[in-house]
This record gives structure tokens, C-alpha cells and sequence, in this order.
């Protein structure tokens, strides 16, 4: 029972690896915490249902055409609700307000446009099953993991070693000095949320996959997850996030097989609180640098 | 500019608004207002819709017959989003309001006894399709309910499990609130007194939890007979996927909430099998649920569920006690409270002394991905 738990945690936590990366992502350049990836990822993935049940498309033309409709979609956002917000040089916490916004606005119009019951969500991975060790582990389940995986390397080989990467760094760093190197901001900043909308497409739809089930309220608790998995890993730090997402499924599982379901999530923020307070830039973060 | 241009706006929105409501005030007593108060946005936004569906449909054909004594019917829809608080704001709105003369609502039993001692305290009535909460209607005179009670339907459920399916080693699982705690519990109360054993009872957080794979792996080691599940369909649906994937074959029970086509198209094969009861059955060969069934798919094009078919006789029984005792609030209260066999989409329906209902429920089975009658 035990081995089944734990690929159990293993799973949920890597579909909140997979959620994290992308979460982190748009933290590590902008050190925006943004609110709106969860409604992002809720409008992938009922894009993707749109496209495949309702047009018919097949899975993989549905596939990329969501994520890039999804990363197009969190272009917009991005130049309508926090652009004029940077311009203005408002505060961080104004433009994380905004997002809060956003992601209302998202989640109330997929619902005013799609109605708001739990759908049934197409997935390619039917009833394929891997036993390991007696366990049963289901190809989604493999699947999830795997990409989470290689997304992350691809990822941090993008952030690395790319021109674009090295720009992206640069505006972390500090985007006034960017600026004046000729870097241009704005694109850096639209690509930022271009990938990160696409990544919460593509986790979105993944998911949903696996649940086989989609309504416009699965974003939030997705959001606070995969945000708890960012901070725990260290937000900013990709293998971070992936490390945290496992970390925190594995003992929700873990918590609601041998304690009480109650205290499933109970447990998972207990832990992130005190690894707040033992090791505050998370497991993997490195130590704040204070900007003066 | 901008600002002018804004000022405008608001001028021509203001003159719309305004219109409308001199329009709607040209021809009183035409009109009697009907609250419905529901979830129509957030996690049960769903059964609102039903609700709003079924409600306007009837209301379209008493109005087009016609209406009550001249006076068409007409609904406004407040959203609760199913929340305690909210209820009891919108509460305060419709008591105060004088236009209106009754409330369909809430949907959930936790927001409709939050609000009800200010529906109470106004003499308002609140008339519930769904609260199955036994405290409910002891709130005060005006609460009334369409639905059994989990006090009623727990037993029931009981005597299915243990002498229709013969089962004796039940594990439960129940959604964490107060109409899934009672289910349980009463549920367990009867299958314990009828002799079977209870091997696990875990809860879950509705709405929130998606992943059951540590409850199922726990209940499969327990190798129950019986898997009795306290929950919304769409949570159910989870269950059973999850379920099918880590391997546990046992037979499943759940209550009427599970009533849903949602269900299996979510579930698919994983649905197959699965018990339930239900006061509300599409395929009744009874003409009243065959008419009921054919307006509403031509309305909006899916089969009703059994909250639209509640909603729809919650509407229907209302309008009868408006036809006797007219627009005050206390002698609609009164009318009401005398209704008798009451032939609805759900059967027959009466009130007690409580305000309360019993209804007869039928056993349903879902095979090749329909609900059928089970044996």
C-alpha cells in the first residue's frame, strides 16, 4: 500500500511540478507572483476542449494550437492589465492586485461563455496501465511526469544559453540597467508571459487529461499549489519548482492515506510554512541578494 | 476627452437603466415577483442553471396560459454562489423588498439555514428545492423544502445497501459539509442497525479535492463488499475514474445527487454499475414527467436533471398557493402550507406538520451508459 501511495504523490505532484515551472517562470524574471496563471491554465485547457470536442481537431494540431492561442492570450492580458501599470511605475503590489483581476475576469467569462458544470475532458491515454512492482501506474501518470521533466530542461537551456535567455536574466537582474543596454523590456516582459501562459496551457490540458474532467474553477486551487510548490522549491529556480511540486504531492497524499483526509492540505502548508522559517529562499533558492 | 466620453457613457447608461425601470412600474399588480436565489456563479453555479432552466420554463407556459388571475409571473434570479453570507445578504434585500412575495431558494443546505431566520423574522417564505438538512425547516414557519430530507433518504440508502444488494462490509466516503455529514451518518445509523459493518468512513473537502487516489488505496486494503459515496456527481465522477484506474472493483451506492448524464459522460466506463436512488427518472413512462421531459429538451437541448425537475415542481406548487391566497406574504405562507398531493414531475408531494416532504424514491442503475431502473 505503501508503493501505491507513494506513485499516488508522486503523480499529483508532478501535475503540480508541471503547473510550478511555469508559475516560477514569470516570478524569477518579473518578480511578479501571478495570480492569474491558474484562471491561464482553466482557459487552456477549455480551449483545448473547445478545439477537440467541439471542432474536432486531432490531438496534437489541438494541442500546440491551444498552447499558442493560450500564450497569445496571455500576451493580451499582459499588455492590457499590467503594461500600462509599468508605465505608470506603479508598485509591484498594484500589479499583482491586477492579476487577481485578471484571473476573476477569466474565470467568470469562461463560465458566462462555456456554463459553469464540470466537463467531461477528452484524453489519448485511456486505460493504458505500466505495472511496477504490483502497483499500477497509469501512462498519464508516466506521461506527466516525464514532460514535466523535459520541460524544465528545456526551460532552463532556454533561460541559460538563448540570446532571448540571457536578455530575460538581464531584466531580472535588474531592468533599468537592461534597459539601458539596449535591451527592449517590453518584448522581454511579452515573451516572458507568452511562455508562461503557453506552460500553463500545456499543464492545464495535461491535467485535465488525467482527471479527465474540466470546470472554470479548477484554476484556483491549482494556482495555490503550484505557487506553493514555487516557494517551497525556491521561486525563481526551476528544478526548485519541479522538487517542491513533488515534494508537496507526496506528502498530501502521504497525510491523507495514513493521518486523515481533513488534514491533506493542512499538512502540505505546514510544511511550506516552516520551510519559510528554516530556509526562507525555499530548497533550492539562494539567499536574497537586497537591492539598493 | 476621455473624461467627457465617460460622462457620456454614464449619462446614456443611466437613461437605459432608468427607462427600464419606468417600464416595468407602468402596469402594477400585472405582475407577481417571485425571487429565485442560487448559485449561479462559483463551484455549484450548475445546479443553479438547472434550477433558473427548469423555473423559467414553467413560468413561460403558466404566463402564456394566461398567468395567476390575470398577473403574470416573473422571476428575478439573485446569486448566492452557494455562500452562507451572501445568502443571508440577499435575504435582507428580498424581505425588504416588498415587491416580492416569495423565495425559491437556497440551493445548498448551509446558505439556506443561514438565511432562514431573516426570511423568518420578515415573514418571507423560503422555499428550498434541495435543502435536505433535517434542522432546515425547524428555522421557523416560513422554511419549506421539495426535497426528502438526508434523514429520509440516509435510511433508504441504507436498506439498499444491506437487503436490496446484500451487502455487509461497507467502506463510505462523504463530502465534508452538513448534507454530506447527515447522509453519512444516517446512512450508517440504518446499515449498522440492519447488521452490517462499517470498515471506513473518510471525508473530503468539496470543490477543492480532485485527487482521491490515498483515500481509494486505503479503502481498496480494506476489501469491502461495498462502496457507499456521500457526494455531488461531480466529485463522484473523480472517485470513479480514480477508482477504475487503481483497480478497485466494488460495487458502488450513492444518493440521488448523483442523478446527473454529467456523471457518466465524465466517468464513462468507470460509471458502469454504479446504484443510486432517485425521486426523479426521465425515462417515467408518467405523462406530466414525459411532457416535463420534452419542453425542456426542446428549450435547451439536454435532458433535465433531477434539480431542474425539482426546481420546476418548487415553481409549480408555489403558483398553486399564490392562486389561492394572492400576493400577501403570510396567506401565501398559509396556502402553501396546506398543499396536498401535489402531482408534480417528482411525484407526488404533500407537506407534513413540518413543513417537510416524503417522497417515494426508486433504485437506478447505470448501465451501458444510461440510467435504467435497477432490480
Amino acid at each position: 500500500m505503501f508503493l501505491q501511495q507513494l506513485v499516488n504523490g508522486i503523480t499529483l505532484g508532478s501535475t503540480y511540478a508541471l503547473t510550478a515551472i511555469g508559475y516560477t517562470l514569470v516570478f524569477g524574471i518579473l518578480e511578479l507572483i501571478n495570480f492569474s496563471h491558474g484562471s491561464v491554465y482553466m482557459a487552456g485547457a477549455f480551449i483545448f476542449y473547445i478545439l477537440a470536442t467541439q471542432l474536432k481537431m486531432n490531438f496534437i494540431a489541438a494541442f500546440a494550437l491551444s498552447a499558442a492561442m493560450t500564450g497569445m492570450l496571455g500576451l493580451v492580458l499582459e499588455k492590457m492589465a499590467l503594461k500600462p501599470l509599468r508605465k505608470k511605475g506603479a508598485a509591484k503590489i498594484t500589479a499583482l492586485i491586477s492579476t487577481i483581476g485578471i484571473s476573476i475576469i477569466l474565470q467568470n467569462g469562461v463560465m458566462l461563455l462555456m456554463g459553469s458544470e464540470t466537463k467531461g475532458f477528452p484524453s489519448v491515454f485511456q486505460g493504458r496501465y505500466f505495472n511496477v512492482f504490483g502497483t499500477d501506474v497509469a501512462f498519464i501518470q508516466v506521461f506527466i511526469l516525464l514532460f514535466s521533466l523535459v520541460l524544465m530542461l528545456a526551460l532552463s537551456y532556454l533561460i541559460k544559453s538563448t540570446r532571448m535567455g540571457k536578455a530575460m536574466r538581464a531584466t531580472a537582474q535588474n531592468s533599468e540597467a537592461a534597459a539601458l543596454m539596449g535591451i527592449s523590456i517590453d518584448s522581454v516582459v511579452s515573451f516572458t508571459f507568452f511562455l508562461g501562459s503557453f506552460m500553463a496551457a500545456v499543464s492545464g490540458i495535461l491535467v485535465g487529461m488525467y482527471y479527465k474532467s474540466i470546470d472554470p474553477g479548477i484554476g484556483y486551487l491549482a494556482g495555490l499549489k503550484a505557487f506553493s510548490a514555487a516557494v517551497l522549491g525556491g521561486i525563481g529556480v526551476l528544478p526548485g519548482a519541479m522538487l517542491g511540486g513533488i515534494l508537496i504531492g507526496i506528502s498530501e497524499i502521504l497525510a491523507a492515506g495514513y493521518i486523515h483526509p481533513g488534514y491533506r492540505d493542512a499538512v502540505a502548508f505546514a510544511i511550506l510554512i516552516l520551510m519559510l522559517i528554516i530556509k526562507p529562499g525555499g530548497l533550492l533558492g539562494k539567499p536574497t541578494q537586497r537591492k539598493v | 476627452m476621455k473624461r467627457i466620453f465617460m460622462s457620456i457613457v454614464l449619462v446614456v447608461i443611466m437613461l437605459v437603466t432608468s427607462a427600464c425601470s419606468s417600464r416595468e412600474a407602468s402596469a402594477p399588480g400585472k405582475e407577481i415577483y417571485i425571487a429565485l436565489a442560487a448559485p449561479l456563479t462559483g463551484d455549484y453555479a450548475q445546479y443553479g442553471e438547472s434550477f433558473k432552466k427548469a423555473i423559467d420554463l414553467h413560468v413561460k407556459a403558466i404566463n402564456e396560459k394566461g398567468g395567476v388571475k390575470g398577473a403574470l409571473i416573473k422571476i428575478e434570479a439573485f446569486d448566492d454562489k452557494n455562500d452562507a453570507k451572501e445568502a443571508t445578504n440577499i435575504a435582507q434585500k428580498l424581505v425588504s423588498d416588498k415587491k416580492f412575495v416569495a423565495v425559491i431558494g437556497h440551493f445548498g443546505s448551509t446558505p439556506s439555514m443561514a438565511a432562514a431566520p431573516v426570511y423568518q423574522k420578515g415573514g418571507l417564505v423560503e422555499f428550498s428545492p434541495t435543502s435536505s438538512h433535517p434542522e432546515f425547516t425547524s428555522q421557523g414557519i416560513y422554511m419549506f423544502r421539495n426535497v426528502n430530507t438526508q434523514a429520509v433518504e440516509g435510511p433508504i440508502l441504507g436498506e439498499v445497501a444491506v437487503n436490496k444488494l446484500k451487502k455487509n462490509k461497507i467502506a463510505v466516503i462523504y463530502i465534508n459539509n452538513d448534507w454530506g455529514l447527515v447522509t453519512k451518518d444516517k446512512f450508517i445509523e440504518k446499515a449498522e442497525a440492519l447488521g452490517a459493518s462499517i470498515v471506513a468512513s473518510e471525508p473530503f473537502i468539496g470543490g477543492q479535492t480532485k485527487d482521491f487516489t490515498p483515500t481509494l488505496t486505503k479503502i481498496k486494503e480494506l476489501e469491502p463488499d461495498l462502496l457507499f459515496i456521500a457526494a455531488m456527481y461531480s466529485d463522484t465522477g473523480l472517485i470513479l475514474q480514480q477508482a477504475k484506474q487503481l483497480k478497485l472493483e466494488v460495487p458502488i451506492l450513492g444518493p440521488s445527487s448523483l442523478n446527473n448524464a454529467q456523471l457518466i459522460t465524465m466517468a464513462g466506463e468507470a460509471a458502469e454499475g454504479v446504484y443510486l436512488t432517485s425521486n426523479f427518472f426521465p425515462e417515467d413512462p408518467n405523462s406530466i414527467v414525459k411532457g416535463f421531459v420534452e419542453e425542456y429538451k426542446k428549450a435547451y437541448g439536454v435532458e433535465p436533471d433531477q434539480f431542474a425537475a425539482v426546481a420546476y415542481d418548487t415553481l409549480g406548487m408555489l403558483v398553486k398557493a399564490i392562486e389561492t391566497a394572492g400576493t400577501d406574504r403570510k396567506a401565501i405562507r398559509d396556502a402553501l402550507a396546506q398543499i396536498k398531493d401535489y402531482e408534480g414531475v417528482t411525484g407526488k408531494t404533500s407537506f407534513d406538520e413540518n413543513r417537510d416532504v416524503q417522497k417515494a424514491m426508486v433504485t437506478l442503475q447505470i448501465r451501458d451508459g444510461k440510467f435504467v431502473l435497477g432490480d
